[in-house]
């Protein structure tokens, strides 16, 4: 869905995905708002996703994110959005199998620190080795 | 999967009145990849190929049919779509891909919007079992694949609006009474006001047209699977006992003239020449009306629903066997009915 806003002859044009536009309520006008905080009309783009390159003008553009990562580059700016046309702004439901809340990976981590120092002290290390690899993926993790 | 067989494939089982089918959507991404409106066609493609060969390890899909968008024509694609098995979106795309089980209930969409989006669709009111099935195919498919999921913002998407569970739950409802009535728009502004969306036949920015209804959540983040089923649920008991109301009042208050819309409607499908598939929807829908009120026999809503069905203008050129433009397609839809009405008994009084 494509608007646009005249406020003293200045123009605002919005892109939004038709169930964005619907919830958010196409006439309301924080969406103009939202769209500002995104990128503001003629500029460079403000932000980008190192994972993916999407910018906050490709989002103004599309409606629509270029990755999983970009939840994190574009968080701030997408609060506004979700507090408008979700519930609350946090996940009660489903996990995938095998999730484990964040706390949880951070207990592990500790923990397994502690096993690979006691390995090493015994010089098990092919236990040391394995340790080392999983210390790795849950350091990448909680990054 | 030839489109013959889905064309000779039977519409559904099951032929309640009001709800027509029960159906789940779970948006899933890959974690790592970016998400198809935004990855390369190289990046789809391997998304595609590893999310088929994961979903043939699945033992509801093991058999089902893996349709390639890109390698379809054109019309095979626009049926697909008459049948709900895939989106409007995903059929324009060419670097899309469906599969599809056997028995067409577990519809998984690849490079739509997201990744995946798995969908399980059953004739008449049966939200549990239909989220039952839903909730194993996404565990099965999480144990092959890794999904994008955020601690706090739950399953990522590509549009905020399904962010969260990813849950999209809906029914598609056929509400004559509250059309005739006139109380359709008091009701579409309650469901609204209440996070549930109404939609058209073929979902998303389509008509209405036969009275047919999609009524789904439209919040996914913030409430449990569990929340949003029961949401829904209840409202579709509420319209279900609503719109009963509104046919008795109707049958009731108007009498002979309510009797004889129904007739007519019958009427004109039995001696029309062209008629365009909207205008075909909403006669038929009368009939289907007429079916729920004893004003013609129960048995024959599944033949109602079929013919809905095969009114569709993809169908219609797909039996024709040739694409046909629009007069040629109203003709053929008029042959078709009038030939399948023929044998039809006449609508009586109602007994409900």
């Amino acid at each position: 869905m494509h608007l646009s806003q005249v406020i003293h002859g200045k123009v605002t044009k919005v892109h939004l995905c038709e169930s964005c536009a619907q919830k958010g309520g196409a006439s309301d006008p924080s969406i103009f708002q939202l769209a500002e905080a995104l990128a503001a009309p003629h500029s460079e783009p403000k932000v980008v996703c190192p994972k993916c390159g999407f910018t906050d003008q490709d989002f103004r553009k599309k409606g629509r994110l270029g990755c999983a990562s970009c939840w994190e580059v574009f968080g701030d700016s997408l609060q506004l959005l979700l507090a408008k046309v979700q519930f609350q702004p946090v996940h009660v439901g489903r996990t995938p199998p095998g999730f484990l809340p964040l706390e949880r990976w951070r207990q592990r981590l500790e923990a397994a620190r502690l096993e690979m120092s006691k390995a090493v002290a015994k010089e098990d290390y092919e236990v040391a080795a394995r340790l080392r690899d999983e210390i790795t993926e849950l350091e990448a993790r909680l990054k | 999967m030839s489109i013959d067989e889905i064309l000779t494939s039977e519409v559904s089982e099951e032929h309640q009145p009001i709800v027509l089918s029960t159906r789940i959507r779970l948006a899933r991404n890959l974690d790592g990849q970016p998400f198809p409106g935004w990855a390369k066609a190289p990046q789809r493609k391997e998304v595609a190929d590893l999310c088929v060969d994961a979903l043939h390890q699945l033992q509801r899909l093991r058999k089902g049919h893996v349709l390639r968008m890109g390698d379809l024509p054109d019309l095979e694609r626009a049926v697909l779509v008459e049948r709900h098995l895939v989106s409007k979106e995903l059929a324009a795309g060419k670097s899309g891909a469906a599969v599809i089980s056997r028995d067409q209930t577990v519809s998984v969409m690849i490079n739509e919007e997201d990744h995946l989006r798995v969908q399980v669709l059953r004739p008449g009111w049966h939200l549990r079992g239909t989220w039952n099935l839903a909730e194993q195919l996404d565990d099965a498919i999480g144990a092959y694949l890794k999904i994008a999921f955020h601690e706090r913002l739950g399953y990522l998407t590509a549009c905020p609006t399904n962010v969260g569970t990813g849950l999209r739950a809906s029914a598609m409802v056929h509400l004559p009474g509250l059309c005739m009535a006139g109380h359709m728009e008091k009701v579409t502004r309650a469901l609204s006001q209440d996070g549930l969306a109404v939609r058209g036949w073929l979902g998303e920015g389509t008509e209405a047209a036969g009275n047919i209804f999609q009524i789904s959540n439209q919040q996914t983040l913030g409430l449990s699977e569990e929340a949003i089923l029961h949401h829904l649920s209840t409202w579709i008991k509420n319209l279900v006992e609503q719109e009963w109301n509104a046919r008795r009042k109707l049958a009731l208050d108007e009498g002979e003239k309510f009797i004889d819309r129904l007739a007519r409607s019958l009427g004109v499908l039995r001696s029309a020449r062209l008629l365009t598939s909207a205008e075909a929807m909403n006669l038929l829908s009368h009939l289907r009306l007429a079916c729920d009120l004893g004003c013609l026999p129960e048995v024959l809503r599944a033949q109602v629903d079929r013919l809905m069905i095969e009114g569709q203008p993809a169908h219609i050129q797909a039996k024709a066997g040739e694409a046909l433009d629009s007069n040629g397609r109203d003709a053929r839809r008029a042959k078709a009915l009038r030939e399948a009405l023929r044998d039809f008994p006449e609508i009586t009084e109602p007994t409900v």
